[in-house]
């Protein structure tokens, strides 16, 4: 009983970030791919 | 570390207090001077394009550096500390609030900031400052120019000072409490703005102005520049950080929401205040007479900013997908469409926040050290930067004029004005996703940016170019149809919207956030550390400038000047 009920308070605490997490990822991808592309660009000069 | 443990226990709800007739008047004074500078710097804007495009010449025989420089002051200089000024002093009055004596101090404020306008402005426009806003020496400038530009310094300062006068007053009447999250940030984007102005107003008083004067017959342009750019990088975040606080403590308000994490927001103020100042050098990465090591060690204190850059994004993304969750959202995505789409005060702000996704990105290309000469001085970085002032920043502060003014001005946002506001929004992402895609473009191809139109001869390569400068003449027109629709907006909301009441929203803290620590009231830790990470980056380099620079520069008024 009382082990649920700190389960439950926990998992108010923790909300549910899937789509902020995999947001996020994608954002840093988005910054590697520009920055390797200009730095291909660069390069290759 | 007794300050780490002390932990602020009261968790007032957010205090919004009442803003009074002549308050309003003294913030809607400072907003109204931006919306003025933003028509006129939008209309030099649109000749800078059509000139471009090699259809049109300026009548008159006006120079298009003159234009230009016209353009850089008033939209970068001017509208943006104005209207960050109004908008600092209006957050500080709902929060924490002002007293008589401080409201008649930061009238002085405006009326010493207005003078040095007017005088710059008119030096400008009789053609005896055509030197851009960055006023890089050796080109010279009538002394009036710089004269008026360190009273506008000047008078942002005491600004400033008010500011944090306001903020010292109210914690006296609340001991023990944590000040105000809006209030936290506008003192830190004015201890920045402080520190960083600094520079220029040395380079100002006792570099330029003898010097134009005709007292000192050299000037040395190394340190001119690099005193300048000590200001110039933080510039850039004294415009960004407004928008943060829109961002961070209004819209989730705006949205329906909580804010995310009232510690996670004053922690990434603070790396900002940080990491902003020290990192001058990587607009210099082509200058010689800077030392590789100390142009890497500014790089990497450059980077730094990612991480509070990253932190805001998670944030932001964070309050949506809680929001919309709430608001009963399911799915990986789904929260996305929970968003008030249709409310512009939301609208305008987001599309900013989406801006500064290339926009942020474009920014590590260029601070990347070598990889620099690949975009220095091109049009790129004249694209880049119409992305984050002028669309993140502008689109931002639109949306922050949709409920400010008619909250100080007794009005109220119409479903008309709302509906007006989201063709702007629109209008501005279409002119600029051309505008500053085809800058991009062209930039890495190799054109030059601070040009008028030219064929340079006849040269190969420039024929590449000439398609993306009429692209911009397409985007820039469309945005300029834009400016002037805000600026009929902001009439509208300013006199003609019927009277009435408009929230003026700030954002709550969820009821079971955690205590924010006390020590983020350490102002002296903050600022000493600021202090020496500006000493660690600057002190070197600085002492290496100015004992093995060349001989110095006498003044030039050719090819541009007065
Ligand atoms: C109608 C809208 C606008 C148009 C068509 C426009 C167009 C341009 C163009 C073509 C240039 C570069 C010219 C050159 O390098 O030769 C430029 C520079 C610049 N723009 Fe804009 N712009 C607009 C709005 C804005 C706004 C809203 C801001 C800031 C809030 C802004 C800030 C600047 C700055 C600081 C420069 C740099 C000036 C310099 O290099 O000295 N612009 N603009
Ligand atoms: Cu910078």
């Amino acid at each position: 009983m009382r082990k649920q009920e700190v389960k439950k308070a926990s998992e108010k605490d923790k909300p549910d970030l899937k789509g902020t997490f995999v947001s996020v990822m994608l954002l840093g991808v988005f910054i590697i791919i520009t920055w390797f592309g200009a730095f291909a660009l660069f390069i290759s000069r | 570390m007794q300050l780490a443990k002390k932990e602020t226990v009261s968790k007032t709800s957010v205090q919004a207090l009442p803003i009074s007739k002549p308050e309003s008047r003294l913030y809607m004074s400072f907003i109204s001077v931006a919306f003025i500078s933003l028509l006129i710097g939008g209309l030099m804007g649109l000749l800078q394009v059509l000139v471009r495009s090699g259809t049109f010449t300026l009548p008159a025989g006006i120079d298009y550096y003159q234009v230009l420089t016209v353009h850089g002051v008033i939209l970068g200089l001017v509208l943006t500390t104005y209207f960050i000024i109004g908008f600092h002093f209006s957050l500080m009055g709902k929060t924490v609030g002002i007293s008589l004596k401080q409201r008649k101090v930061a009238w002085i404020a405006f009326w010493i900031m207005v003078i040095g306008t007017v005088m710059t402005a008119v030096t400008i426009l009789y053609g005896e400052a055509s030197v851009l806003y960055t006023f890089y020496a050796p080109l010279r400038a009538h002394p009036a120019f710089y004269i008026g530009l360190a009273l506008v310094i000047v008078g942002s300062w005491v600004a400033g000072f008010v500011n944090w006068h306001q903020l010292k007053v109210w914690k006296k009447a609340h001991p023990g409490e944590k000040s105000p999250l809006l209030a936290f940030m506008v003192t830190i984007n004015t201890v920045m703005w402080f520190i960083a102005s600094l520079g220029v107003a040395v380079a100002v008083l006792i570099q330029f102005i003898p010097w134009s004067l005709g007292y000192a017959e050299t000037i040395n342009v190394l340190l001119s520049r690099t005193l300048f750019w000590y200001f110039g990088h933080p510039l850039v975040y004294f415009w960004l950080l407004p928008a943060y606080m829109a961002w961070y403590a209004i819209i989730p308000k705006i949205i329906g929401g909580k804010l995310f994490s009232d510690s996670l927001a004053r922690m990434s103020f603070v790396l900002f205040l940080f990491f902003s100042i020290p990192v001058g050098f990587h607009h210099q990465l082509t200058e010689p007479g800077i030392d590789p090591t100390w142009k890497f060690i500014q790089v990497t204190l450059t980077m730094m900013v990612v991480i509070p850059s990253l932190m805001t994004a998670f944030s932001l993304f964070a309050t949506f997908e809680i929001t919309g969750r709430r608001k009963g959202a399911k799915g990986l995505f789904g929260w996305f469409k929970k968003l008030p789409w249709k409310d512009v005060r939301f609208l305008a702000p987001f599309i900013g926040m989406l801006a500064f996704i290339p926009g942020g990105a474009g920014g590590i290309i260029n601070a990347s050290h070598q990889m620099n000469s690949l975009i220095h001085n091109t049009i790129w970085v004249t694209g880049h930067f119409h992305l984050t002032v002028a669309t993140t920043v502008m689109l931002t502060f639109f949306g922050i004029s949709y409920w400010l003014i008619p909250h100080l001005r007794g009005r109220k946002l119409t479903p008309q004005i709302n509906r007006l506001g989201i063709i702007q929004a629109i209008i501005w992402t279409v002119g600029m996703t051309i505008m500053s895609g085809a800058m991009h473009i062209q930039g890495l191809l190799g054109a030059p940016r601070r040009s008028s139109y030219s064929e340079y001869g006849g040269g190969e390569q420039v024929t590449e170019w000439i398609g993306y400068q009429m692209a911009q003449a397409i985007g820039g027109t469309i945005l300029f149809i834009g400016i002037l629709l805000m600026v009929y907006i902001f009439i509208k909301l300013t006199f003609f919207a019927p009277k009435g009441v408009e929230e003026f929203p700030i954002a709550e803290e969820e009821e079971d956030a955690e205590a924010t620590p006390a020590w983020f009231e350490n102002w002296k830790l903050w600022i000493g550390i600021t202090i020496a990470l500006i000493l660690v980056a600057y002190t070197v380099p600085v002492i290496d400038i100015i004992q093995h620079s060349p001989t110095g520069s006498v003044p030039f008024d050719f090819p541009i000047g007065r």
